[in-house]
């Protein structure tokens, strides 16, 4: 069971909540993109300061992307029953609106 | 540990994690307060929130000490973005910097952020 903290960031990749969440997550940690935060994957070479770590898992929902009409890059990209899974994982979590 | 990041007045985040917060005392449990991004405006001296018609947040955050709430820390970062000074905040506070503020993540079982 991993002792890291679970972030869930909702909010724009212009928001002062995600680079506030970006800043605050360290090693161990997760983060999964949710609601306007999937517009992170928009463009994603060019916006700057929306550059998500590596050194972490990083998820995208899905369902938020597709609503949006986001196309998304890269692996780890899940559904509602992983998004449950993963929080049952990380006892501990960390809401980014 | 409650992590604020809304500053006070505009919307009811803060006034809402301070209850938060005095519940927490005022059942003995321990609980510390990182106030990050806009949450260091709480800080500011001379709130004078009569002008709004409303509960001064100073005042409320002034008062933590008294139920026992110390360990009130800030983010540095966003403190000199603000140019907030911690020796007017209306009670101690401590300011942190990046690696402490993730050490202080990881030294509780329980997060909340507002």
């Amino acid at each position: 069971m991993p002792t890291g903290v679970l972030h869930t960031l909702a909010a724009s990749p212009s928001s002062a909540a995600f680079a506030e969440c970006l800043r605050m997550i360290q090693p161990g940690d997760a983060l999964v993109l949710l609601a306007d935060a999937v517009y992170a994957h928009q463009n994603e070479a060019a916006l700057p300061g929306a550059s998500l770590p590596q050194d972490i898992p990083v998820y995208t929902l899905r369902r938020d992307c597709e609503a949006r009409g986001v196309s998304p890059q890269g692996d780890n990209i899940i559904n509602m029953a992983d998004l449950v899974t993963l929080t049952e994982n990380y006892p501990r979590q960390l809401a980014w609106y | 540990m409650v992590v604020i990041r809304h500053s006070p007045y505009s919307s009811s985040m803060a006034r809402t994690a301070l209850d938060i917060v005095l519940a927490a005392g005022a059942f003995e449990q321990p609980v510390t307060v990182l106030l990050y991004g806009d949450g260091v405006l709480q800080l500011l001296p001379h709130q004078q929130s009569d002008r709004l018609g409303t509960k001064n947040h100073a005042k409320q955050l002034a008062a933590l000490p008294l139920y026992g709430i110390e360990k009130i820390y800030a983010d540095t970062q966003s403190l000199t973005q603000y140019g907030v000074d911690v020796a007017l905040a209306p009670l101690p506070v401590e300011s942190i910097s990046g690696e402490a503020v993730q050490g202080l993540l990881s030294e509780h079982d329980h997060v909340l952020g507002l």
